[in-house]
């Protein structure tokens, strides 16, 4: 096994044994367990089944991370998971709970409308000036589809965003693996050359959503533009301006989540379009964790540029050694460098300082978040999809 | 450079441990401290804080605050009143309401109450202080025009003319 992985990726170290695989993922065993069987938590023997499900696949996955020593396509498969059983999860829930995936105006002023990481941006300004949260839900739980509030939501994502900064969009945006699984199906980009000039959308997206939602006091970005309204839930269609807003989400998702990711193999509403992944690159600067590219080692042959689904990579960015601030850190530059140039890095330490322990302290950081918060919703659609079936 | 390599690992790994702090520690931690900062949802969505009750037999009638929309928000302002419990409502509601406790009705406010919690409901609102707008038959048109049943509570927002 170990030569045949030699084999498949030369210039790539040696798979890793499979006795210090499993050492290394003990941790990530522990962390597991205590995740998903924690006392107090579900006793229902299908949430059970599919906790079950959800710690094995997480603890194999990290276990493959350790094996192969790549990155990449293991998350892949996490995160890909996480973007299709996330709908399938809520509408489930939503439907149960209120019989419509569309939020009636009684939800929103009860405020029971579930408050995802999306607005978050949209609301500093509105609340700095006059300690408004310009959404309607509830601050702490409400009951309904309220979860835990705004407040833990914001919680959440604080948390997540210190440790990993944009690594959010790869670790724990419930959103993104939909097109990153979409983006996987071609074998090859039927659309190769696009405008760099692209990658300063998100940026034009927030700023333009965060102005429009102070001056009309709304979650712009919700009522208007957001392309996962079409696998989550909407406002309900009560007038022309409704049917307006959802004709928007779902020509919005058909186009930059379904159609661009598969002509070109990129996330392309990540990448032109995101606001909230906008503003998650400035905690990149934040963040200790980064992707270095040792120059000496480099032949700028460009396959990571290629391989990189956010195109957070430009022959500028790649000469002067470092990625854009939007990268997600998933790992596929440094899993594609065929000379190990581009590297995992903590700031601070020289540019070729002991990579792979660069990459296993982002690693356990990382995936400790995925296992709380991507798992527990990957466990709550495979609960639902087992509701189904059995 | 050395000073350096040693921050930057001392910080990654206290980067893991935040990691592992987050269930047990940090998330209810930040969770406790935005609840507490004082903010609070917009009152165009949550109707504002109630500042009187009127006792009506076997039900009562909560008045808020007026609310006024900011800068370019596309709502008029309104002033919220909850009818509660719904269960103990009759079939026809018909009230004389002193929105600003003067002592003097400001508004009658007339609606049916279906048995069915979904059915769709209707309100007729006759201004009898003209900072009020009157409406007729109105049902769930805009968050400052409308009738809508709010678990054990009948809302009913009336439109201010005159702020």
């Amino acid at each position: 096994m170990a030569t045949d992985l030699r084999v498949l990726r030369p210039g790539k170290p040696a798979p890793r044994g499979i006795g210090r695989s499993l050492l290394l993922t003990l941790p990530i065993v522990v962390w597991s367990l205590l995740m998903f069987f924690h006392p107090g938590g579900t006793t229902d023997r299908l949430s059970l089944i599919a906790a079950s499900m959800t710690a094995l696949l997480m603890i194999a996955l990290f276990f493959m991370m350790m094996r192969t020593r790549s990155t990449y396509r293991w998350r892949r498969v996490f995160f890909v998971t996480l973007g299709l059983l996330f709908p399938v999860g809520f509408i489930h829930t939503v439907i149960a709970m209120r019989g419509t995936m569309g939020i009636p105006i009684e939800e929103m002023i009860a405020g029971r409308t579930p408050f995802c990481f999306m607005p978050i941006p949209l609301l500093i300004l509105p609340a700095a000036f006059t300690k408004s949260l310009v959404f309607p839900g509830s601050i702490l739980p409400a009951g309904g589809m309220s979860g835990g509030g705004m407040a833990a939501m914001v919680a959440l994502w604080l948390c997540i965003t210190l440790v990993m900064g944009r690594g959010w969009c790869s670790y724990a945006c419930f959103f993104g693996g939909i097109e990153e699984g979409v983006a996987s199906v071609p074998a090859r980009a039927k659309i190769r050359k696009t405008d760099p000039r692209w990658r300063f959308g998100p940026w034009a997206v927030l700023l333009a959503m965060v102005l429009l939602s102070l001056a009309l006091f709304e979650p712009a970005y919700c009522m208007w533009l957001c392309p996962f309204k079409a696998v989550s839930e909407y406002v309900a269609a009560r007038n022309t301006v409704g049917l307006l807003q959802n004709a928007i989400f779902v020509l919005l998702f058909g186009g930059l989540v379904i159609v661009l990711p598969f002509l070109t193999k990129k996330r392309t509403q990540c990448a032109w379009f995101c606001p909230f992944g906008a503003f998650q690159s400035i905690f990149n600067k934040t963040s200790i964790f980064n992707v270095k590219i040792d120059k000496e080692r480099c032949r700028p042959c460009v396959l990571c540029q290629t391989a990189c689904p956010t195109m957070s990579l430009t022959k500028e960015s790649i000469a002067q050694g470092e990625t854009l601030m939007s990268c997600t850190r998933c790992g596929a530059c440094v899993d594609a460098c065929p000379r190990n140039a581009v590297v995992w890095h903590i700031k601070g330490t020289g540019a070729a300082a002991k990579p792979e322990r660069a990459r296993l302290m982002f690693l356990y950081a990382a995936w400790a978040m995925a296992v709380m918060f991507g798992g527990s919703i990957i466990a709550q659609g495979l609960a639902t999809l087992l509701h189904f079936v059995i | 450079m050395k000073l350096r390599a040693t921050l930057g690992y001392t910080a990654a790994g206290a980067t893991v441990l935040a990691a592992l702090l987050t269930p047990f520690l940090l998330y209810g931690m930040f969770s406790k401290t935005f609840a507490s900062l004082g903010l609070h949802v917009d009152e165009v969505y949550s109707g504002g804080p109630k500042v009187r009750t009127v006792q009506e037999g076997a039900y009562s009638i909560d008045i808020h605050r007026p609310v006024y929309p900011h800068m370019l928000q596309s709502e008029k302002p309104f002033v919220q009143l909850d009818w509660r419990p719904a269960t103990a409502l009759p079939e026809h509601v018909s009230d004389m309401v002193d929105v600003n406790g003067t002592g003097q009705p400001d508004l009658r406010v007339s609606f049916d109450v279906p048995r069915d919690p979904k059915a769709p409901l209707r309100v007729n609102v006759e201004a009898l202080n003209p900072r009020y707008e009157s409406m007729r038959n109105a049902g769930k048109e805009k968050y400052s025009r409308l009738i809508v049943r709010v678990d054990d509570a009948i809302v009913v927002r009336v439109p201010i003319a005159k702020p």
